[in-house]
């Protein structure tokens, strides 16, 4: 599945691991996590994510 | 200081810092703080809402001993910092039955960094309430004000929501409400440029989470409290939705006079062209009038010698944390000067990324400004001009 990088502070969402912290499981693509998912490290917000090609 | 009646059975038990300077060893704190904890008695239980700075845990127990308190049942933590649950390891030593009421995230956070015990920690889920007999209390989860584990807490019979660091002010004063709009506006949006800028987008979602809400007053954690709370959330809804101004923010360094020449002619030529220009002398500045000019700016032009090859490392550290605090602007350039070359207009745009502004074509001459070097600066502030009416920031 695709990993997405986060433009602020460069954390990879990778979805094998999803964020358990967060309540998000394993295995869920980035595309599946909410529009109010926000990123661990620094508070991004989901849209400014980028995907790792 | 004693302890403040604010409703009944509701009282402040903070400590104000009047003497302290600086923040995070970072943030220039000109007036000061306060460490707001509040404590609500129900008829059958009793809380703490946040705690103090470590440096003041003995003023807080101090205040709840001159309110008789014998026994303290819950102790909300908000927000895992230092400066709000730093006193919790003295509260719980003082209080042994008492439990400390977080977020998940929190009780991670609390009990690395405080090395708190896990059985002294009850975690709540979003929306979760807690009766203390006669006066309830709501917790709504909000992330991201600053931290991850971040959340409020409403005390639903009086209407006051506690958010603990967002809507607060570094303003140390003997008033427990707001008597000073203009000191306290001034210092309130300090806060926010220093701390809960970066997370705009989500402070969006919290301000709605707690729209529906009957909030008769906002009791922060730091600073005075609101007992007209529209003050504070129509300044938060201007700083957070409104469109950037007509402003350009002008931080620089000089060595030996030529950037200093060219900032002196570009401020006017601005200023002639009708737009409002904020200047900042980064050797001397105040860096937190620099973030709270940021708040509003459209355009930031930054002013820098070449030294080593490079910025000014005061500029790399400015333009370091403009970056970083994300505002909302939209246009940037670079002026400066250099003796023999360099890399100094690379290395700043290079670290601009989290900004989503166009860049504009710096002007970096070899030297003393010349006539040439004047006519590039006016056609810098053209452009400047014609992008804030592209972007109808003139009328």
């Amino acid at each position: 599945m695709t990993k997405w990088r986060c433009t602020v502070c460069g954390y990879i969402y990778n979805p094998d691991e999803g964020d358990p912290e967060s309540g998000v499981k394993p295995g869920t693509p980035f595309e599946e996590l909410t529009d109010d998912w926000i990123c661990p490290i620094c508070g991004a917000t989901k849209d400014q994510f980028e995907r790792v090609e | 200081m004693k302890p403040r009646k604010i409703k009944e059975d509701v009282y402040w038990v903070g400590a104000i810092d009047w003497d302290r300077r600086l923040f995070d060893e970072l943030i220039p704190l000109p007036d000061g703080t306060s460490y707001n904890a509040y404590l609500v008695k129900g008829d059958e239980k009793t809380a703490l809402i946040d705690t103090v700075d470590p440096t003041m845990a003995d003023v807080l127990i101090d205040n709840l001993k001159q309110l008789g308190v014998k026994n303290i049942d819950y102790v909300v933590a908000n927000h895992a910092e230092q400066d709000h649950s730093g006193a919790l390891p003295q509260v719980l030593r003082q209080y042994p039955d008492a439990k400390v009421v977080v977020t998940a995230k929190c009780k991670n956070l609390l009990m690395n960094m405080l090395l708190i015990h896990q059985n002294r920690i009850m975690t709540v889920e979003d929306g979760e309430s807690l009766s203390l007999g006669g006066k309830t209390l709501e917790f709504i989860h909000a992330p991201w004000v600053h931290w991850p584990e971040t959340m409020f807490a409403y005390l639903r019979e009086d209407g006051i929501l506690f958010t603990c660091d967002l809507f607060g002010s570094h303003f140390a004063t003997s008033d427990l409400y707001v008597t000073d709009e203009a000191a306290v506006y001034e210092a309130a949006k300090r806060y926010y440029a220093e701390i809960m800028m970066p997370f705009r987008k989500v402070i969006e979602r919290n301000l709605e989470k707690i729209k529906d809400l009957q909030i008769n007053m906002v009791a922060p954690s730091h600073g005075p409290l609101y007992d007209k709370p529209e003050f504070i959330l129509e300044a938060y809804r201007d700083w957070i939705y409104a469109p950037p101004k007509n402003i350009v923010v002008l931080p620089y360094v000089s060595m030996h006079g030529s950037t200093k020449k060219m900032v002196e002619y570009f401020v006017g030529a601005l200023v002639e062209r009708g737009l409002t220009v904020k200047q900042f002398n980064l050797a001397k500045t105040d860096i937190g009038k620099l973030a709270i000019a940021l708040v509003d700016a459209a355009t930031i032009v930054v002013g820098s010698p070449t030294v080593l090859a490079g910025p000014h490392p005061n500029v790399v550290y400015a333009v370091y944390l403009a970056n970083a605090l994300r505002p909302k602007l939209k246009f940037a350039s670079i002026i400066g000067s250099y003796g023999w070359g360099g890399r100094m207009v690379e290395q700043i745009t290079g670290m601009l990324s989290n900004l989503k502004v166009e860049l504009l074509e710096p002007v970096v001459i070899k030297g003393f400004p010349k006539e040439e070097s004047f006519r590039a600066l006016d056609r810098l502030a053209d452009q400047i001009l014609n992008k804030h009416k592209e972007q109808k920031l003139i009328k």
